[in-house]
């Protein structure tokens, strides 16, 4: 067994694995870190994606082992108590994500763009989530959400509307 | 890298009481942290009037997908779970002459084996109940499960499967289906023919169509397999209970329809099953059915113990239903101007082992067949036929786009082959407000040719043609 | 996955004593973004995966007296982010941006790339053309092989079970060289190449002539190959369009392309044409840019 030690979403995390245990199964077995899924396990659809010292990755090619030491952060690390994360909030306003079982993993995608390129192109966001497959093809309010965050960057936050209910007309 | 114990998260005193742990204390499996989420905005609005025309609406869901907080089957635990995985058959045809799993329950960590002969009723579908759950006499497609195990970790129950030994007697297989509508083919479910569903539209009088027709053109178009391909696999969650009650979590877009067939197969009253159909990770036509929920149910009936299973992503191409492929041979006379006279449309569906809802895509598949264009004399047959392939059911449009492709392509061909602009002939031939359908319906709000209009306008059709 | 042991070896010296030690039960993972997903669907795995994917010292892109040295943890993004690649060798960059997408770039390394060795690798053409050398290495000692000989065939290397590759090196000479690598897949993502092409060649300034052309082709033939004839065809003569569209024919005859469920053969070969003609318009124009620089 090896014992491992990360921070997760900011805080420090220790634990025991079997070696062959994936970083996905880690998160979403052993911390309940249920937001990155298992959708096709070989790296092809990047519904598993999370943010590794700072580099998009497949958690499911990763193995726990090998984020010994390491920051992760995962879905469940964006949003505070009291505020979405602004790419939430867009995905929201826009229906970005219809099923949304790609939503957890296209909205890391687009974090580790964003930190990086604060304001892309289209191509460039294109190319960022090229990893993240969408079955339901919802990556036209995808993209549109995206830009929507790097350009409201330092000028405020959107309204949040309750959810449900309208947002803009 | 060294790991930095201390936490760069602003202080409050939230934070404060976890900073002062040392990583080493903390023991799995651990408190998740509360996963933080706006509270206080997820109370709608109440007394007041929605406006609904005109505006954009979000989505219920949409904050929860955002959030990572959707759960999906695979995301809910129980306490004490399973997980269970299906041995796939791997020969297309063949008599099954012996299930050997021993070897499998004497391994630690499997706590259940089941094989089809365990099933009360070993058969289900939507049409025709024409699939067994597990096969237990034949296989049909090489996807078809022969076994299932329950074991305490996915790996075991994936290690079980590999000590499970199926012997098999070969079976002749028919993969073609023009090849199956033959007398002469292996019969997929004998001893009934492999044409399981016809269906015939008769408009006018064909003959004289293409007697009255100055050119007459002639094409077969085929198309492919498709799956699905949903982001999540198929999932169940089953859990029986001491009352003989089941409760299945499971991945269906119909759970009505699901639950009277567990109820068939499990041979027990509808109202001892419960499904809760969870939010699904995308459908497509391919989970209105069910696959692996009797085999689960009865796998905690067992153990006593609540089983999940979720399909691999080969599962899903093998085991699942998929798009028909369909062979399609078009006849369409026209006159001079290329107004049509005459189509005749043969349609051979593959309907794969099973017969799914291939009876609602061969009747959407011969209405929409001639294409949106008054046509006096049609006549459209078309034959569903099994073959020995993974199982074709519903997918996005039932049909539809098959035969889009197929008229929308002999459009191209006839236009030019007449020297006729492709949009010019559409014009010349499309449905408009009052046109009579082939079956007979009179159509209203029709506006396909303001459609092909406004589309060659905005994307330019007209620039650089003559 | 079936259960194996971890062993995390630092440096490159740790990674050889343990291979020498587990032999052909031990694996290396690096990117792991091939091997996992190999190990997943394996009846049988490795007892012990030696994890080399923190061994710093087999990270790292430099400049060195033999030329452009990339090690062996060098991951695609490494690849397409280096200055130094940027610079000499742009042709790697496009050829690193094609490879899977963000995710699998940011994991996966350029030389596991060429050690997975299927032949439709994006990194091998480019390299292939700009004949670079691989290092490699066991606990006994070091070798270096020219990468088309190691190359052995579909999924196989010289590589020796216990041996590991320490680094690749485009030679000296070929610093700045002009290459283009062009890639045609189902899909502009996440798409393995139907047909990859990589072509370099200085252009002589004066004469206007290609001098030492190179043609590689990924997914044409068994392993990535070179174009020889086309090669030997192109030497010397005049960098026209006649002559690059001959030397795509003289290449299309040369591979040895299959029909699968991507492509016919037929269809690849009429790719390879056309993606070597460009691929030599492209790497001559880079010349004829370069040339235009020095001479302001």
């Amino acid at each position: 067994m090896s014992s491992i030690s990360m921070r997760v979403n900011g805080e420090m995390r220790t634990a025991t694995v079997a070696p062959e245990t994936t970083l996905l199964r880690f998160l979403r077995e052993q911390l309940n870190l249920t937001g990155a899924k298992l959708g096709c396990d070989v790296g092809d659809c990047g519904a598993c994606t999370v943010i590794v010292d700072g580099m998009a990755v497949n958690a499911c090619l990763m193995l726990a082992d090998q984020a010994d030491g390491r920051d992760v952060l995962t879905i469940e690390g964006l949003a505070t108590r009291d505020q979405l994360h602004p790419l939430q909030q867009a995905f929201e306003i826009h229906a970005a994500l219809q099923c949304g079982f790609c939503g957890p993993g296209v909205i890391m995608s687009a974090k580790a763009l964003l930190d990086e390129t604060p304001d892309p192109t289209v191509q460039e966001i294109n190319d960022a989530l090229a990893g993240n497959l969408c079955r339901c093809t919802g990556y036209t309010k995808m993209v549109a959400a995206i830009q929507d965050v790097a350009r409201s960057r330092g000028a405020g936050t959107v309204k949040l509307p309750a959810p449900g209910n309208s947002g803009r007309a | 890298m060294t790991v930095d114990t201390k936490l760069e998260t602003p202080v409050d005193t939230q934070t404060m009481e976890q900073a002062v742990l040392e990583p080493a204390t903390l023991r799995l499996p651990a408190v998740t942290p509360p996963v933080p989420f706006p509270i206080e905005t997820l109370v709608p609005d109440t007394r007041q009037q929605t406006p609904a025309v005109g505006q954009r609406a979000t989505r219920s869901d949409g904050r929860l997908h955002g959030l990572g907080q959707t759960k999906y089957i695979d995301d809910i635990t129980l306490p004490g779970m399973l997980y269970a995985r299906i041995k796939r058959a791997g020969v297309a045809s063949a008599r099954i002459v012996r299930v050997d799993t021993s070897a499998a329950e004497a391994m630690p960590g499997v706590m259940a084996v089941l094989t089809g002969r365990e099933i009360p009723v070993n058969s289900f579908g939507p049409s025709f109940q024409d699939q067994p759950v597990l096969a237990d006499e034949r296989v049909f497609h090489a996807g078809d499960g022969v076994a299932a195990v329950a074991a305490v970790t996915e790996q075991i129950a994936i290690d079980a499967l590999e000590k499970i030994k199926v012997e098999y007697e070969p079976l002749p297989a028919v993969f073609d289906p023009v090849e199956a509508m033959k007398e002469s083919a292996p019969k997929v479910h004998p001893p009934n023919s492999n044409i399981y569903a016809t269906k015939v539209i008769k408009r006018g009088d064909l003959d004289r169509g293409f007697a009255e027709s100055a050119h007459v053109f002639e094409r077969q178009f085929r198309t492919q397999m498709v799956e699905h391909v949903p982001l999540e696999p198929h999932a169940t969650l089953a859990e029986w209970d001491a009352n003989g009650r089941v409760t299945l979590w499971t991945t269906l877009g119909r759970i009505t329809l699901g639950r009277t067939d567990i109820a068939r197969t499990l041979k027990m009253p509808v109202n001892r099953i419960r499904v809760v159909g969870t939010i699904v990770g995308g459908n497509f036509g391919g989970k209105n059915e069910i696959t692996q929920e009797p085999v689960l149910a009865l796998l905690s009936k067992k153990t006593g113990r609540p089983v999940k299973g979720v399909f691999s992503r080969r599962e899903e191409f093998i085991s699942s239903t998929t798009r028909h492929p369909f062979v399609m041979d078009y006849k369409t006379g026209v006159d001079k101007e290329g107004k049509i006279i005459a189509r005749k449309v043969r349609l051979v569906l593959d309907g794969g082992a099973y017969c799914s809802w291939s009876e609602t895509t061969l009747g959407k598949a011969c209405i929409l067949a001639p294409g949106p264009y008054n046509i006096d004399n049609v006549h459209v047959e078309a034959f569903v036929v099994y073959t020995n392939k993974t199982m074709t059911g519903a997918m996005r449009g039932f049909g539809a786009p098959q035969v889009c492709f197929a008229y929308e392509s002999h459009m191209d061909d006839i236009a030019a082959a007449l020297g006729i602009d492709p949009l010019e002939i559409r014009l010349r031939n499309v449905f408009d407000e009052g046109s009579i359908s082939p079956t007979g319906q009179v159509l209203h709000s029709v506006v396909v040719r303001d459609s092909l209009l406004t589309a060659a306008e905005r994307f330019g059709w007209r620039e650089g043609r003559p | 996955m079936k259960a194996f042991d971890v062993v995390v070896a630092k440096d490159a010296n740790e990674a050889l004593a343990l291979l020498a030690a587990h032999g052909a039960r031990a694996k290396l993972l690096a990117g792991g973004t091939d091997l996992l997903v190999d190990l997943k669907s394996a009846a049988q795995v490795p007892d012990v995966v030696v994890d080399i994917s923190r061994a710093t010292d087999l990270a790292g892109i430099e400049l060195t007296e033999h030329g452009l040295r990339i090690g062996a943890l060098a991951t695609h993004t490494a690849v397409m982010r280096s200055p130094l690649i940027q610079e000499y060798f742009p042709a790697l960059v496009d050829a690193s941006h094609t490879v899977g997408a963000v995710q699998t770039r940011n994991l996966g390394t350029l030389a596991g790339n060429l050690i997975t060795c299927v032949p439709s690798m994006d990194g091998g053409p480019p390299l292939l053309a700009l004949e670079a050398i691989v290092t490699l290495a066991l606990s006994a000692g070091r070798r270096e092989v020219p990468l088309g000989e190691f190359f052995v065939g579909p999924r196989k290397t010289v590589l020796k079970p216990d041996e590991m590759l320490l680094d690749i090196v485009i030679p000296r000479k070929n610093l700045g060289k002009p290459t283009a690598f062009l890639k045609f897949g189902l899909r502009k993502g996440q798409a393995l190449a139907l047909v990859n092409v990589a072509a370099s060649a200085w252009i002589d300034p004066k004469r206007q002539v290609f001098v030492e052309p190179r043609i590689a082709l990924g997914a044409v033939a068994p392993t990535v190959i070179r174009a020889r004839q086309a090669e030997a065809w192109l030497e010397g003569r005049p960098a026209t369009p006649e002559s690059m569209a001959e030397a795509g024919r003289i290449a299309a005859g040369e591979a040895k392309p299959i029909s699968d469920f991507r492509a016919s053969a037929g269809y690849r070969r009429d790719l390879i044409q056309v993606l070597t003609a460009r691929a030599l318009a492209q790497a001559a124009a880079q010349a004829a840019s370069k040339r235009k620089e020095t001479s302001r």
